[in-house]
């Protein structure tokens, strides 16, 4: 797992980057209510990244649905591990068992791309009515959010290749490399979502006595 | 889900009888953020926030959990919700 990203070098330079000195996060705003502060340039990211999530995981969706007799039989999954590195690691198998997996995966991996699917359509919808750079959301959209967030620093981590022992190798990028980019986006999402996290935390720990 | 196989296997096996036979393990990635993995424990599963920290540490420092364990049923639905949030989870019998 990798360590937390709030006030770290990453998210200096996700600023530095941007030159967005003033990138807020999220904050708790008053009870089950969260509050993100989100410029012109981060939204754009977040739109166009999501919109990739919600393309790379209709995919195969589409194709399993063109055969009329499987989707008759209620059997509208591939049972197959996806052969594209990232959707494998975002539809990973449930069972060690290659042929548990493939059965599981034949009965549930559809469902499973619509529910991240629709993380990602929340997210990215919220995003495109925005009309200041102020959102507020729910704590159930709110984990919709981190699903969302989640599964694009998982595509970006696959793509960086982020291993255990990646990170020195990423933060020393040049900035010539198209993967400098990338991997400040990552990090950048990474200290986004924490700042959710903790302000979720905030509200859980509020309603204790 | 397979649920008529899986009871005729539960049914045939000498194990159907012992209690919880099933276990949900998440594995340790590089990627997850450690507060992300407590928090995603603690909204599925109900947990305390100290239990929640505990498992996700485990994950962490040993490379792998159990994080819940019950019906095969049960662990599948744990196994498909942990995936819907990108934790990298498996359901297995529990040999211990």
């Amino acid at each position: 797992m990798s360590l937390a990203f709030m006030n770290s070098a990453s998210g200096r330079r996700w600023r530095v980057m941007t030159s967005n000195s003033h990138a807020k996060g999220f904050r708790k705003s008053g009870k089950d209510s969260f509050m993100l502060d989100v410029s012109a340039n981060e939204r754009e990211v977040l739109i166009n990244l999501s919109g990739q999530i919600i393309e790379i995981l209709a995919e195969r969706v589409d194709a399993a649905t063109t055969d009329p007799l499987a989707e008759m039989i209620g059997i509208t999954g591939h049972d197959s591990p996806p052969d594209d590195e990232v959707l494998m690691r975002l539809l990973p198998n449930a069972y060690a068992d290659p042929v548990d997996a493939s059965e599981f995966r034949r009965y549930t991996e559809s469902d499973l791309r619509g529910k991240k699917r629709a993380h990602a359509m929340l997210m990215r919808s919220q995003l495109m009515e925005l009309e200041d750079d102020k959102l507020l959301i729910d704590s159930r959209d709110a984990f919709a959010w981190l699903g969302a967030i989640n599964d694009i620093r998982l595509a970006l981590g696959v793509r960086l290749e982020v291993d255990q022992n990646s990170h020195e190798k990423l933060e020393l990028l040049s900035p010539d490399d198209p993967m400098h980019a990338v991997f400040a986006v990552y990090s950048w999402l990474g200290w986004l979502q924490e700042s959710l996290v903790l302000a979720l935390m905030e509200d859980l720990e509020g309603l204790e006595p | 889900m397979a649920q008529v196989e899986g009871e005729v296997e539960e049914l045939t096996n000498p194990l159907f009888f012992v209690d919880r036979p099933w276990v949900t393990v998440v594995w340790d990635d590089p990627v997850n953020l450690m507060s992300y993995v407590t928090y995603v424990f603690m909204s599925l599963f109900n947990y305390s926030k100290e239990r929640a920290t505990e498992l996700m540490l485990l994950v962490h420092n040993e490379g792998r959990a159990v994080v819940s364990s019950g019906r095969r049923e049960e662990m599948e639905r744990d196994v498909a919700r942990l995936h819907e949030f990108g934790l990298w989870a498996t359901l297995a019998r529990d040999d211990q």
